[in-house]
C-alpha cells in the first residue's frame, strides 16, 4: 500500500474536523470496550490463557525454521503447492503466475492485511483482472477507493448513509431504496454471491498455519472466507512465516484469545480449516491449492529487539482502547495498521524515517498493554522507537535540545534551583491575578488547546529552604 | 524464484534457530502443557451445548429419536416455508432417517439456485462453543454449510464433546481412519457482520438462519434450562 | 525512666520518610507539597526533604533520550535510597521510580533500582495500605461534589484506584462522583500534549466534559501533569470546576485558589 505516514500531523487534523467519522469513533470508543470486558470476565482463566498462548508463541519463534518446514512437508503431503516470498514483490508476482497458469479472469478474496501490505490487488488488476473484495467490509472500501481504517472492521469509519449513497452510484438498484442497515447487507450479499460463483481463483488469508498437520486456520463471521475456499477452482492461501503454531490445540487456544479480543464473542460463526485440493470423497472445492509464505521482514524483525511485535494475532483491541486512534481513526496513520501496534510495525516493516510521527503518537496511558492478548508491551517498544529516533537524530532538534538542557540543569540541583526559581518568580508575577496565560513563548503546542496555568507562589525549595533558615534562627 | 527465496529464509531462519534437536524441541513443546479452557457454566454437556447454540442466535430442538428427529425438521421446513423439500448432504445417517414419518422429501446433493433451505448431520458438537463441527465430503457439500437461507443441522448427544481440544482428539482419530479432509468447519451461528457502523445484521453472505437439532438422550431439563440461561438479567 | 523508654519506643516506631517533591510540584504548586508533608507527619512519619532534588527524568525517557535519563535515575537512586520509605505525591514519578528505573538502568544500577523501587510508594497509596495511622483529616469547610481523575501511570503501573476514593471518604466523609470514562487519558502524557497539540485537546476536552457531566465542583486526581492539563483546558473553556490535587481535599485547603485560577 501507498504510505503517508509522514503527514500523520495534517492526517489527524482532517481527520478532528470530520464530525460524521468522530460519532463512528466515538462509539468503537466506548462500546468496544465494554464488549471485550464483558467477554474476558465471562472466562475467569483468561489471564492464564494469555500466559499460555505467550509461552507458545516464543517457543513457536525460537524454533520457527523447524515448525516452518513441518508446515511445509504437511502441507505438501495434503497435495498443496507451497511457495516462499521474500517480499511483496515476490508475493505478487507468484500469485499472478498462479492466476495465469489457469487463465483466470476474476478473483474472489478473502480479507487479507498481508495483501493490503503487497498492494496484492492492484498488481492483479494492473494484468487484467477483476479482483473482488468479499468481506463486507472491505467490498465497501474497494467501491470507495479507500484504504481499511481497522484491521478487522475495515468501514467502521464510513456511517450506513455514506455506504448507502455508496450503493446507489456503484450498483444498478433500479427503485430500490435500502433504507436500512440490513438490506445494505442484503444488497451486498447478492451481488457478491455471483461472484463467489463466477470466480476462477479464491484468495483468503490464514490466522494460524498448523504444523503438525499442514492446515491453516480461517476465522470469519460472515462466512466469505469459506466461500472463496470452496467454490472456485483455484485456492490461495497468503500469509506470513510468524504464522506458524505447533498443534492444532495451539490454534484454538490462540482462537480463544482472538474473538474475545476482536469483538467481545466467544466463537466466530465459522472457524475453518482447509489444507489440499478435492479428495476423491469430496464434491466440491478447489482442484489446486497454494499457500504462499511472505517474509517482508519478519526474519528481520525475528533477529531484532522488537521480536515480540511478531507475537501479534491482529484481533484490533488496542486500536479499540488507544485514545489516539480513537481520535483521529486509522487513515490518520497513513498506511496498512493502524494504532498502538501499527506504530510498532510500521517503522518496521517501512522505515523510521518514513513513519517518525507513529511512535510519538502515544501518552504511555498503557491502555494497549492491559488488552493485548499476547502480552506485547506495546508502550516499551513504541518508547524503544522513540529512542531509536533521538539516536538517529531523526525528531526535531528544538526538542532533542530542550531535553538535553533539561537534563543538563537537573543534574546541577542548585543551578536548577536558582533557574527555576527566577522563571518561575516572573512567570508567578505575570499571571498571578488572572491565574492561567492564553499565551506564553516556547509553549505554542500547550496554549494552542488550553490556557497555561499560572505557577502558585515561589518554588518549594525555595519557600521549604526559607522555612529551613526561619527554624535555624 | 520461490526456491531461491526459500533457500534465503530457511538459511535466515537457521542463523536465529538454537540447533536443538526434533525430540528437544517436541520435548520442549510438551513441558508447555495444554491450554486453559472455559469452565462451562454447567456440567451436563447437552445443556451447556444448548445453550450455547442460543447465545449464538441459533434456534435449537430436541429430539428423542430419529422419528422426533425427522418431525422436528418438518416442522421447522412447514413453518417457514409451507414446503416438505430440502437438500441434504449424502450422509448414510441421513438417509436412513425415517423421512415418511413427517411427509419430508430430503433431495441428496449439493443446494442449487432457488434452494433455501439445506440439512446437516454434523460430525460433532462443542459444548463449549455451541459450535458443531463438519468436515467435507460428499455427506457435507460447502454450499450446504454456506449458500442456504436457512441451514438446519441434526446433532447426536453421542457426539458432543466439551472442548475444542477433545474436538480435535476426535478429528484426529478421523484423519487416523480416512485420512485428512480438505476441509473441516466449525460452524456456530448463521452468517453475520457488524461491517456497518457495528450494527449486527445475520445472514452476511451464509445463512440467516440457523438452527440445531440435538437428537438423542438430553435431559428433560436441558433445553429449558438452556433457554432460562439465556434470558436477559 | 520509663517515659523515656516510651519516648524511644514511640520514636523507633516512627517511619523514617524521605520526601521527593516532584518538579511540578515544586514549580507550579508547593502547597502540594507541603500538604503532604502534613499528612505524612500526620501518619507517624519522620520526613526529612533531600534538598539537592530536581527531576525524575521521566520528560527525557518518555522522549526516548534514554541517555539524558539515565545520569537523572541515578541522581535520583543516590539521593533516596538511604531511607525507609520514598513517598511522592505523583502516580507518574512513583511510577518512574519503580517500573522504569530498573528497565532504564544495567547491572549493579539495576539491583539498586529494585531496592528503591520495594520502598517506594505514592502519596495515596503510602497513606492507605502502608502508614498503619490514618491521618486525622480536618473537616472540611464546605461539602463540595468531587470527581477523580485517575492518573494513568498511577492507574496501570501501580494499582492505584480505590486508595485515593477510601481516604476521601474516611478523612473527609466524601463520596467520589465517578466520572463516565475514568480510565481513559487526560492527553497530558508529557512531551504529547506539545507535539500533538490538537490530539491533546480532543483528549482532554473530552475529559473535561466528562467532569463537568458530574455536576462535580472539584476535580481531584494524584497526578499535577494531567490536573494542569485540564485545569488548563477548563480555564480555556470558560468551566467553572475547580482542579486540586487530592493532597489539597485532605488537607482542607480548599478555599485558596485551584489551579489556574486568580488570585
Amino acid at each position: 500500500m501507498e504510505q503517508h505516514s509522514d503527514s500523520f500531523l495534517d492526517n489527524a487534523s482532517a481527520a478532528l474536523k470530520n464530525t460524521e467519522q468522530a460519532k463512528r469513533l466515538d462509539m468503537i470508543a466506548v462500546f468496544a470496550p465494554q464488549m471485550r470486558t464483558a467477554a474476558v470476565a465471562g472466562f475467569k482463566e483468561f489471564d492464564a490463557l494469555r500466559d499460555h498462548v505467550k509461552r507458545i508463541r516464543q517457543h513457536s519463534l525460537d524454533h520457527l525454521e523447524h515448525y516452518l518446514g513441518q508446515f511445509e512437508h504437511e502441507a505438501v503431503n495434503n497435495g498443496n503447492h507451497v511457495h516462499f516470498a521474500r517480499d511483496g514483490e515476490d508475493l505478487n508476482s507468484i500469485v499472478l503466475d498462479i492466476c495465469q497458469q489457469h487463465d483466470a479472469r476474476r478473483i474472489a478474496k478473502g480479507k487479507s492485511m498481508v495483501t493490503e501490505e503487497t498492494s496484492l490487488n492492484a498488481f492483479l488488476q494492473r494484468a487484467g483482472l477483476q479482483v473482488m473484495e468479499t468481506d463486507l467490509g472491505e467490498y465497501i472500501i474497494q467501491q470507495a477507493g479507500e484504504t481499511p481504517s481497522h484491521i478487522v472492521a475495515p468501514a467502521l469509519h464510513k456511517s450506513a448513509d455514506e455506504i448507502r449513497q455508496l450503493f446507489q452510484a456503484k450498483h444498478d438498484l433500479g427503485a430500490r431504496e435500502l433504507p436500512e442497515t440490513v438490506d445494505l447487507v442484503g444488497e451486498a450479499r447478492q451481488v457478491l454471491r455471483e461472484h463467489f460463483l463466477k470466480a476462477e481463483v479464491g484468495i483468503i488469508g490464514a490466522n494460524a498455519l498448523i504444523a503438525e498437520n499442514g492446515y491453516s486456520m480461517l476465522v470469519t463471521n460472515e462466512g466469505n472466507g469459506d466461500l472463496c475456499a470452496n467454490l472456485p477452482r483455484v485456492l490461495i492461501v497468503c500469509t506470513t512465516i510468524d504464522r506458524v503454531l505447533p498443534l492444532a490445540e495451539d490454534a484454538t487456544a490462540m482462537l480463544r484469545l482472538l474473538v474475545r479480543s476482536a469483538t467481545g464473542q466467544s466463537q466466530t460463526s465459522y472457524t475453518s480449516f482447509y489444507s489440499g485440493p478435492r479428495r476423491e470423497t469430496d464434491v466440491d472445492g478447489p482442484l489446486e491449492t497454494h499457500f504462499v509464505l511472505l517474509d517482508n521482514k519478519r526474519s528481520e524483525i525475528l533477529a531484532g529487539d522488537y521480536r515480540e511485535m511478531l507475537e501479534c494475532i491482529r484481533c484490533g483491541a488496542c486500536l479499540n482502547h488507544c485514545p489516539i486512534y480513537t481520535s483521529v481513526g486509522g487513515h490518520a496513520y497513513g498506511w496498512v495498521y493502524p494504532g498502538p501496534m501499527g506504530s510498532v510495525l510500521t517503522p518496521l516493516l517501512t522505515s523510521l524515517e518514513q513513519s517518525q510521527a507513529l511512535p510519538n503518537a502515544c501518552t504511555s496511558c498503557g491502555r494497549c498493554a492491559e488488552v493485548c492478548p499476547a502480552n506485547i508491551p506495546l508502550p516499551d517498544l513504541l518508547r524503544d522507537l522513540r529512542h531509536e529516533e533521538s539516536v538517529k537524530k531523526l525528531s526535531a532538534p528544538r526538542w532533542r535540545f530542550g531535553l538535553k538542557a533539561h537534563a543538563w540543569l537537573a543534574r546541577r540541583p542548585s543551578m536548577y534551583h536558582t533557574v527555576t526559581a527566577i522563571a518561575i518568580n516572573v512567570l508567578h508575577l505575570l499571571g498571578r491575578k488572572r491565574g492561567s496565560f492564553s499565551r506564553l513563548p516556547l509553549a505554542g503546542g500547550w496554549t494552542s488547546e488550553r490556557d497555561f496555568p499560572a505557577p502558585q507562589a515561589k518554588t518549594f525549595m525555595q519557600l521549604y529552604k526559607a522555612q529551613i533558615r526561619q527554624n535555624d534562627e | 524464484m520461490s526456491n531461491s527465496a526459500r533457500s534465503e529464509i530457511f538459511a535466515r531462519l537457521r542463523e536465529l534457530s538454537s540447533k536443538a534437536s526434533e525430540e528437544d524441541i517436541q520435548r520442549d513443546r510438551r513441558a508447555l502443557g495444554s491450554a486453559p479452557a472455559p469452565a462451562p457454566e454447567t456440567l451436563e454437556i447437552c445443556e451447556a451445548f444448548l445453550a450455547n447454540v442460543l447465545k449464538n442466535h441459533g434456534s435449537v430442538d430436541c429430539a428423542g429419536n430419529r422419528s422426533e428427529a425427522v418431525k422436528a425438521i418438518g416442522y421447522h421446513l412447514y413453518s417457514h416455508f409451507r414446503s416438505h423439500r430440502l437438500v441434504a448432504g449424502n450422509d448414510r445417517r441421513l438417509a436412513a432417517m425415517p423421512w415418511r414419518d413427517a411427509g419430508v422429501l430430503p433431495r441428496f446433493g449439493s443446494l442449487e439456485v432457488g434452494e433455501p433451505v439445506a440439512l446437516s448431520f454434523a460430525q460433532l458438537g462443542v459444548a463449549e462453543t455451541g459450535a458443531i463441527v463438519t468436515w467435507t465430503g460428499k455427506a457435507n457439500p460447502a454450499a450446504n454449510n454456506f449458500l442456504p437461507e436457512h441451514h438446519i443441522v441434526l446433532v447426536d448427544t453421542a457426539d458432543l464433546v466439551p472442548t475444542m481440544e477433545t474436538a480435535w482428539a476426535r478429528i484426529n482419530q478421523e484423519f487416523k481412519k480416512n485420512g485428512r479432509p480438505r476441509g473441516i468447519n466449525f460452524i456456530a451461528g448463521p452468517s453475520s457482520t457488524a461491517d456497518i457502523e457495528g450494527v449486527l445484521v445475520y445472514g452476511a453472505h451464509g445463512p440467516r438462519k440457523w438452527h440445531v437439532i440435538l437428537m438423542g438422550k438430553v435431559p428433560a431439563s436441558a433445553l429449558e434450562m438452556a433457554r432460562a440461561s439465556n434470558m436477559p438479567a | 525512666m520509663r517515659e523515656q523508654n516510651q519516648e524511644q519506643t514511640a520514636a523507633a516506631k516512627r517511619l523514617q520518610v524521605a520526601f521527593f517533591v516532584t518538579c511540578l510540584a515544586d514549580l507550579f504548586r508547593p502547597s502540594v507539597a507541603f500538604a503532604s508533608i502534613k499528612l505524612l507527619e500526620q501518619a507517624g512519619c519522620d520526613v526529612t526533604v533531600p534538598l539537592k532534588q530536581t527531576c525524575c527524568g521521566q520528560p527525557a525517557y518518555n522522549s526516548g533520550d534514554y541517555e539524558s535519563a539515565i545520569p537523572m535515575a541515578q541522581q535520583v537512586i543516590a539521593l533516596l535510597e538511604w531511607a525507609d520509605y520514598v513517598v511522592l505525591p505523583s502516580g507518574s514519578c512513583a511510577g518512574m521510580i519503580c517500573h522504569h528505573y530498573p528497565k532504564l538502568l544495567d547491572d549493579q544500577w539495576r539491583d539498586r533500582a529494585l531496592q528503591l523501587a520495594a520502598k517506594t510508594f505514592e502519596l495515596t497509596v503510602f497513606l492507605n495500605d502502608i502508614a498503619g495511622v490514618k491521618p486525622q483529616g480536618k473537616p472540611l469547610s464546605r461539602f463540595p461534589t468531587v470527581a477523580y481523575h485517575d492518573g494513568c501511570a498511577g492507574l496501570r503501573e501501580l494499582g492505584i484506584k480505590e486508595q485515593p476514593r477510601n481516604l476521601l471518604r474516611e478523612m473527609c466523609g466524601i463520596e467520589v462522583s465517578e466520572l463516565q470514562q475514568s480510565e481513559a487519558c487526560c492527553g497530558f502524557g508529557g512531551t504529547f500534549c506539545a507535539k500533538m497539540p490538537e490530539i491533546s485537546g480532543k483528549m482532554v476536552g473530552d475529559k473535561l466534559s466528562n467532569a463537568m457531566a458530574t455536576g462535580a465542583q472539584i476535580l481531584a486526581g494524584g497526578d499535577l501533569g494531567c490536573l494542569l492539563n485540564i485545569a488548563g483546558r477548563a480555564r480555556r473553556e470558560g468551566q467553572n470546576i475547580e482542579v486540586r490535587h487530592i493532597a489539597e481535599l485532605l488537607c482542607n485547603e480548599i478555599d485558596t485558589p485551584a489551579i489556574g485560577e486568580g488570585s
